[in-house]
């Protein structure tokens, strides 16, 4: 019986595929209730395969057996889909099962009056179906494949409001930004293929370590790959739609947009990491920009009001970290993080979505307050999420973030050392200048919503995880272990001096959201533009505006003048020139068959006559 | 008669029996179009399965035509290969929705799928054909009854439209048709075997560049290929989309089916010379028709656009010049002849209860349209190149094998995947999202309408997951002329 489901780990991802067939055939024929929990059932079974498979590997360290048959011809080419199980990828696995059935047992809740909730279910299905498949791809075609998918229902989610125009254009934004990631992906696969012959990672790992690409050829690859990974985990510059798609549903952003589909993109580096640990150029970049982002979103979500918008932009910078670890050869420690951030972050969104639905739908936090007493567990539930971003021992979040420290320090960049202090500053900052104004202060004229069980059991069972999930690298690197990283060793300061600046953060947020010894209004009057430049998102969204879409708009014009009045203008003189042929034209308005037949006759008789005249010449 | 003749004379025989009925019949006219078309395409159907991979040719028939003194004599001469094979089926499938579409047309409806009908002979006898006289033949046959079905059902310029068309493709013909002359006359033959086996490979020399750019510039002009276009924009939007249906469907693929029959399969050396040519003209068409069709205002425009820009990825495929690039210029072919016939087939479903495609006067549609909205979302993702579905294949496959030979225009191809979104959704948003413009809601379309589109959504996803599906007819056909670039 083991035996068996080992060999048959493949099938994992079709659970959710036959539920989100189920589903769409039920659109509208189907009860709620039922048409949600074929969802939930059809994930948590998939979650089940996946923790059976998490004991194999990770407790009796046994293989799990991948599965491949052919797909396609590439002219005597044959490409194979398949899967495989390396243990980063079954963990992944773990996370996208877990964190899609607690998401879409919360939207029982969360969506329980919306009248097109049965779709909703099924665009879930499809996307963890799609994540899934991503997750066990062992090839470039076959991840690619999905990758695409996952950003399909990333689409058609975050419109799901469709009949809102913000909804809309976020849907847009959030397809076209992330596919001009994709592109690089694409070109990459399509270099990898002439040099390698192969989509398979074995094959192209293989070829990597036997030295058969050029160092160029090598770094322009790994940085095309990276060019996709920028573009679905919202790095900059391509950060920008990941903000906007909090219009989707809010189980939604929990979901996709912040712990399974945007980490992807490490995902990827991470897979291929062989690839960037042959190039030390295509590393750097990973990791200045990872830095960079990191800081910078962390600054933007300094100013945001609206709730989920500041946890966008922390996703953003959480992500940046990740890929910080990940370009300073902290493979493990970038993992890490996006195994941490996946539960500690699934649970902030949660809580957010609770805490709108509990202020009947108000998103601004400036407009909340006071949750505190009316509903404590909800708080209490924040606290822990953001006691974990913020790196607060013994938190999760503090281990995995530890990590990326010391990977970056070892690394011997400074910059970007200091630079990922300053943005783990800021986390602990925002974070808890949401968590004084929307818990603290006066309380809500109105007696807010209470929650359905639906609510809480998610809530509870990822606050349990981000309260715990450090320890599996703490005190002793198993994860590390199995996922085959040699651990490097601790400096006693890191934790301590990240610890402290995570404490000032808080701090400070305490001062003034919750003492109020010193006002927000001043400071931001004060510091004028760096607020404006924090506050308006240092104005890329306005530039990006201005130069992509007016000049794609203005080119447009402008083929559209030179196409319907030059080359329409050459079309008619073309049709004026022979003035007989416009006379067989008003010869055959009269839409008489017989003559067009004669005409028919004629032409072929000049191809006969032609023929004959042919022969004669030649 | 063998099967293939058989194949041509059905939509002959239902034109005969729709002779029989009395002009106000209507619905016996549409029941006849429907069955005839349907027997074509469970006979091509048919076909797929004694189809023998690995061979040439098949199914061949033979007769002697006519002659001209010591000439070769011309012959009525038909046959299958692994090329023409899934064009046909494409051609069967989507005149059988195209006719099942008809339901829009409610004037004259026997004249209509007499001509339909006759159209369809037509598609069908130039995918069979296989010398260059017959092939001809049915080239003419579509254009004469393509002209009155733009001509008497189109829209408002609707014989502009008309006229445009036919002096265009009647000039792409004058030129197809001095080049099979020339031909003829310069190697002795029409028979595309023996004509294989007559042309030399590499001697170039100026007579044979003559008659290769002759038929070029008459597939160019089918294709469309910039600045040849001007044509179809009107077609596409004056035609009954209906006929829009067969037009960028089938016979727009006549262009593509011609450069890869008579361009690259007789004279595969020049073809290979002029690659870079090739592809500049490739990117073009795939540039220029995507900013173009972002620009629009007008649906059916951003559709015809789009054709433009997808038109360009064969060509693309083509200019790779290898196996790959073929591959993924025929199911470009395959792939976009299915997407349209989806698109204009929405097209007509819309303006029957909207009258109007002017996307400023259309949105919100996913309210009271949810079905119909849905095949339109499938179809745009399948234009915009979504994987699971046609579009992403043939895409990937034309640029995959343009990376091998001319890398840097590939990048330059990739930024039509981004343009392609970008229209694509700026279309689709407009009309089936964002709030509705009329308080008037439209009824969703009805099972005679959806499950016909669901058929092509079907075969789009099924060509999108298992691409072999096509690839495994046609791969040997394609090596046998990548094999003369090779040696």
């Amino acid at each position: 019986m083991v035996i068996k489901m080992i060999n048959f780990a493949w099938t994992i991802p079709l659970l959710p595929l036959l539920a989100f067939l189920i589903q769409l055939t039920l659109r509208t024929k189907g009860k709620k209730l039922w048409v949600s929990w074929i969802g939930v059932i059809s994930t948590f079974l998939a979650f089940l395969y996946a923790v059976f498979l998490l004991l194999q590997s990770f407790v009796w360290n046994r293989a799990i057996t991948d599965w491949k048959v052919d797909w396609l011809h590439i002219g005597s080419n044959v490409i194979t889909v398949g899967a495989s199980f390396t243990p980063i990828q079954i963990a992944m696995l773990f996370i996208v099962s877990l964190v899609s059935c607690l998401v879409q047992l919360y939207s029982m809740g969360y969506m329980k009056d919306d009248g097109r909730s049965n779709t909703f279910f099924a665009y879930l299905s499809l996307f963890t179906f799609s994540m899934l498949g991503l997750v066990i791809s062992p090839n470039f075609l076959e991840l690619y494949f999905f990758w695409e998918l996952v950003g399909v229902c990333s689409f058609l989610l975050v419109g799901f409001y469709f009949d809102r125009e913000s909804a809309k254009q976020a849907a847009k934004k959030a397809f076209i930004v992330t596919r001009i990631g994709d592109v690089g992906l694409f070109i990459a696969i399509c270099l990898l293929y002439w040099q390698v012959g192969s989509f398979d990672f074995a094959v192209v790992k293989q070829a990597v370590d036997t030295n058969q690409l050029s160092a160029g050829m090598l770094t322009l690859i790994a940085i095309l790959i990276f060019v996709g990974a920028v573009g679905k985990s919202g790095q900059f510059p391509l950060h920008t739609w990941l903000p906007d798609a909090m219009e989707g549903p809010t189980p939604v952003s929990a979901l996709i947009h912040a712990a399974t589909m945007v980490a992807a993109g490490v995902f990827l580096i991470a897979e291929t990491y062989w690839l960037f640990e042959a190039s030390p150029t295509a590393l750097t970049v990973v990791a200045y920009i990872g830095a960079f982002t990191a800081l910078f979103a962390a600054v933007i979500a300094l100013t945001q009001t609206n709730i989920k918008r500041v946890l966008a932009y922390s996703t953003i910078s959480q992500l940046g970290y990740m890929m910080l670890g990940l370009g300073s050869l902290g493979y493990g420690a970038g993992f890490f993080h996006l195994l941490t951030h996946a539960f500690f972050k699934a649970l902030l969104f949660l809580v957010a979505g609770a805490v709108i639905v509990a202020f009947r739908h108000e998103q601004d936090i400036r407009k909340m307050g006071g949750l505190w007493k009316q509903q404590k567990w909800l708080a209490v539930m924040f606290l822990i999420g953001s006691l974990s971003i913020a790196g607060i021992p013994p938190f999760s979040g503090f281990f995995s973030k530890d990590e990326i420290f010391l990977a970056v320090y070892h690394s011997g960049r400074y910059t970007l050392f200091v630079a990922a202090l300053l943005a783990a500053f800021c986390t602990a900052f925002y974070m808890f200048r949401v968590y004084f104004l929307v818990f603290t202060g006066k309380e809500p004229g109105e007696k807010t919503k209470s929650l359905s069980w639906h609510f809480q059991v998610p809530i509870w069972i990822l606050a349990f995880f981000s309260i715990f999930a450090g320890f599996v690298q703490f005190p002793s690197h198993i994860l590390g272990e199995w996922i085959g990283v040699t651990e490097s060793s601790t400096l006693w300061w890191i934790p301590v001096a990240v610890t402290l600046i995570a404490l000032l953060g808080v701090f400070l947020a305490y001062a003034i959201y919750q003492r109020r010894w010193v006002s927000a209004a001043k400071i931001a009057k004060y510091s004028g533009f760096g607020y404006r430049l924090s506050y308006r998102k240092f104005y890329v969204d306005e530039c990006y505006q201005a130069v992509f879409v007016w000049t794609l708009k203005g080119l447009g014009w402008i083929l559209m003048g030179w196409d319907r009045f030059i080359l329409g203008g050459v079309a008619q003189f073309i049709k004026l020139l022979p003035r007989q042929l416009g006379e067989i034209g008003s010869f055959l308005q009269n839409g008489q068959v017989q003559r067009y037949l004669l005409i028919s006759i004629f032409g072929t008789l000049i191809l006969l006559l032609s023929i004959t005249a042919g022969r004669l010449i030649g | 008669m063998g099967i293939l003749s058989i194949l041509l004379c059905v939509p002959l025989v239902g034109v005969l029996v729709l002779q029989f009925f009395p002009k106000r019949k209507f619905s016996a006219h549409r029941v006849i179009a429907n069955l005839t078309t349907f027997v074509t395409l469970i006979l091509t159907i048919y076909l797929y399965f004694p189809f023998q991979t690995g061979q040439e040719m098949q199914f061949v028939e033979k007769v002697s035509w006519f002659t001209f003194g010591s000439f070769e004599p011309i012959s009525y001469s038909i046959g299958l290969d692994g090329l023409s094979l899934p064009l046909l089926m494409l051609t069967t499938l989507v005149s059988f929705i195209g006719s099942i579409a008809s339901i829009y047309i409610k004037e004259r409806t026997k004249q209509y799928y007499s001509l339909f009908l006759l159209l369809e002979v037509g598609t069908i006898g130039v995918f069979l054909a296989t010398n260059l006289v017959l092939f001809f033949f049915f080239f003419e046959l579509t254009l004469i009854t393509m002209f009155f079905l733009i001509g008497i059902w189109g829209y408002s310029k609707k014989e502009r439209a008309a006229y445009q068309f036919l002096i265009y493709n009647g000039l792409g013909s004058a030129f197809l048709l001095i080049g099979i002359v020339g031909i003829y006359v310069y190697f002795g033959s029409v028979d595309y075997d023996s004509l294989m086996k007559v042309i030399p490979i590499s001697s170039f020399n100026p007579f044979t560049w003559t008659l290769l750019t002759l038929l070029l510039v008459a597939f160019a002009i089918k294709l469309p290929i910039f600045p040849f276009h001007r044509w179809m924009l009107l077609v596409h939007v004056q035609a009954p989309p209906s006929v829009v249906m067969i037009h960028a469907g089938i016979l727009l693929k006549m262009g593509a089916y011609g450069m890869l029959r008579f361009g690259v399969s007789l004279f595969p050396d020049y073809m290979e010379y002029i690659s870079t040519l090739l592809a500049v003209f490739g990117l073009i068409n795939l540039l220029y028709g995507a900013i173009l069709a972002f620009a629009q205002q007008e649906l059916k425009s951003v559709l015809a656009y789009s054709s433009i820009s997808h038109m360009g990825i064969i060509l693309l495929g083509i200019a790779a010049a290898n196996q790959v690039g073929l591959q993924g210029a025929v199911l470009q072919s395959i792939s976009h002849g299915l997407l349209s016939a989806l698109f204009f087939f929405l097209v007509g479903a819309l303006y029957e209860r909207t009258k109007s495609t002017q996307l400023e006067n259309l949105g919100g549609l996913a309210k009271s349209m949810p079905i119909y909205s849905g095949i339109l979302m499938v179809a745009s993702l399948g234009l915009l190149g979504l994987p699971g579905l046609s579009g992403f294949v043939s895409e990937f496959f034309s640029l995959l094998g343009l990376f091998e030979r001319h890398p840097i225009y590939a990048s330059v191809g990739t930024l039509g995947l981004i343009l392609a979104a970008v229209y694509t959704l700026r279309a689709l948003l407009s009309v089936s999202f964002g709030e509705q413009k009329k308080s008037i809601s439209h009824q969703d379309i009805a099972w005679k309408e959806w499950l016909p589109m669901f058929f092509l959504v079907v075969t789009i996803v099924g060509i999108g997951v298992y691409p072999d599906l096509i690839s495994s007819t046609l791969n040997h056909t394609l090596e046998t002329i990548v094999s003369d670039w090779r040696g």
